[in-house]
């Protein structure tokens, strides 16, 4: 079931990554979506499926982009397990605190990406200061969202789930 | 699995991500991996058919808004086109006197090169990682392949997966084509600004270079034929104590681009490459 959620919260970003870059102008400098899913994905605190997601995650971001293959499968197989690493030893309720977990993911995602280009490129050409701040604002309010809307949903299937179970034993 | 465990799978997998990475670096040609052209074949479709519901919403859309703009766009495009049948005939008629002239010198015509026609379905030229997937159906595409817009040049082919191919374009930081300067033919070398522009490098400060001038390829590399438009100047500056710095305007504007052409132009052989690059004065 986690492998069937990730896989479809995937697909549907890369949908909204694909029908953004269409119509959006700027839309990758803007939002990472991938990262939406990754981190939505690595706070559950599974760390095997966060490194495994990571790497998956990267490597379709690396597909899209023109840079060395891996330098996204890297970043985010390092956001992702320090990610999963954090939600297993603080518990992440609040909007304001998962907000803040996807701060820190698509700041370090950033400056990971940013380190590999110094060591990989001889004249690296970096994303703007103002954009990196903008990507990292708006995939952190929409990684909250996400996230907390999930996180209803998974409760009101599950409380479906017991009530349904219930009705077959006792109805 | 326990924290150690996790602890080591997560140095494994990342310890062959660094080495795949590392192993991709001393290539300056960029050759595919076996994952990379997986992805595309993957990932491909998908930007295509997202790509054509877009199309085709914006169509309809447009259709639905545009009907008295079409009619009198349709009337201006009939008047364009009587004009440039006109113009096809006395270029024609050039064309047959210079062929007549060339002959009577025994100078040999480069010989055109075929375009094959691929669609755009996947273009990021905002972000860093300035892409662009495009559809080439049946035709027969190989690395290094120059493409072109009718504008000018868009870049060269890094990547062939199936009936899909990556596209590294003229913009990107790591781009570089060599060109001239239209009215002095001055060589220099192109290269991605980093923000969308272009700059021409190793431009002598004795020549002379004026805003507006076009630069095009000088089919010097090996890659691109000579005479594709790559942009035009937009300032010339003092550079160093040698060269002038100066930048550049794109000719093709990459946001609006449809369909690009893939030209099929024999190549400099590999040997002939890599004895010119040995090669000593």
């Amino acid at each position: 079931m986690r492998v069937l959620r990730f896989s479809i919260g995937l697909l549907v970003a890369l949908l909204v990554h694909l029908a953004g870059m269409r119509l959006v102008p700027h839309f990758s400098l803007a939002v990472d979506v991938f990262l939406v899913v990754l981190v939505t994905k690595a706070l559950d605190g599974d760390v095997v499926a966060a490194i495994v997601a990571g790497a998956v995650v990267g490597l379709f971001q690396d597909t899209l982009g023109g840079t060395l293959y891996g330098m996204f499968g890297v970043a985010d197989t390092i956001v992702a397990y320090a990610t999963a690493l954090l939600a297993q030893k603080v518990v992440i309720q609040r909007m304001s605190g998962v907000v803040l977990a996807f701060v820190a993911a698509a700041a370090t995602q950033q400056a990971l990406l940013a380190l590999l280009a110094f060591v990989l490129f001889p004249d690296p050409e970096l994303p703007r200061v103002g954009w990196v701040a903008l990507r990292i604002a708006v995939t952190a309010l929409l990684g909250g969202v996400v996230f907390i809307a999930s996180r209803q949903w998974r409760q009101r299937y599950d409380s479906w789930r017991r009530n349904r179970t219930a009705r077959v034993h006792f109805g | 699995m326990n924290e150690r465990r996790a602890r080591w799978l997560f140095l494994a997998v990342l310890g062959a991500q660094l080495l795949a990475l590392s192993l991709q670096v001393p290539d300056p040609e960029r050759r595919s991996s076996f994952p990379e052209s997986l992805g595309l074949r993957f990932l491909g479709p998908l930007a295509r058919a997202v790509d054509s519901g877009a199309d085709g919403a914006s169509s309809v859309r447009e259709s639905f808004r545009r009907r008295a703009a079409l009619v009198e766009e349709n009337r201006r495009l009939q008047s364009e086109l009587e004009r440039l049948r006109l113009e096809v005939m006395r270029l024609r008629e050039s064309d047959d006197e210079a062929r007549r002239l060339a002959a009577a010198l025994d100078y040999g015509r480069q010989s055109h090169a075929d375009l094959g026609v691929a669609d755009v379905v996947y273009g990021d030229f905002s972000s860093w990682l300035r892409t662009l997937v495009v559809r080439t159906g049946s035709a027969r595409v190989a690395i290094n392949q120059a493409v072109v817009a009718p504008a000018g040049l868009v870049g060269r082919v890094i990547l062939v997966a199936g009936p899909y191919a990556k596209v590294q374009i003229v913009i990107d930081r790591t781009a570089s084509v060599s060109a001239y300067l239209e009215p002095s033919h001055r060589q220099g070398i192109v290269r991605g600004d980093g923000n969308g522009g272009l700059e021409l490098d190793y431009v002598l400060q004795q020549a002379e270079v004026g805003v507006g001038d076009r630069v095009l390829t000088a089919g010097i590399d090996g890659i691109y034929p000579r005479g594709i438009p790559i942009g035009t100047v937009t300032s010339v500056q003092p550079g160093g104590e040698l060269f002038h710095s100066i930048t550049l305007a794109p000719a093709v504007d990459f946001g609006k681009l449809e369909q690009v052409y893939i030209v099929n132009s024999p190549s400099l052989p590999q040997s002939l490459k890599e004895t010119s690059a040995g090669a000593r004065p």
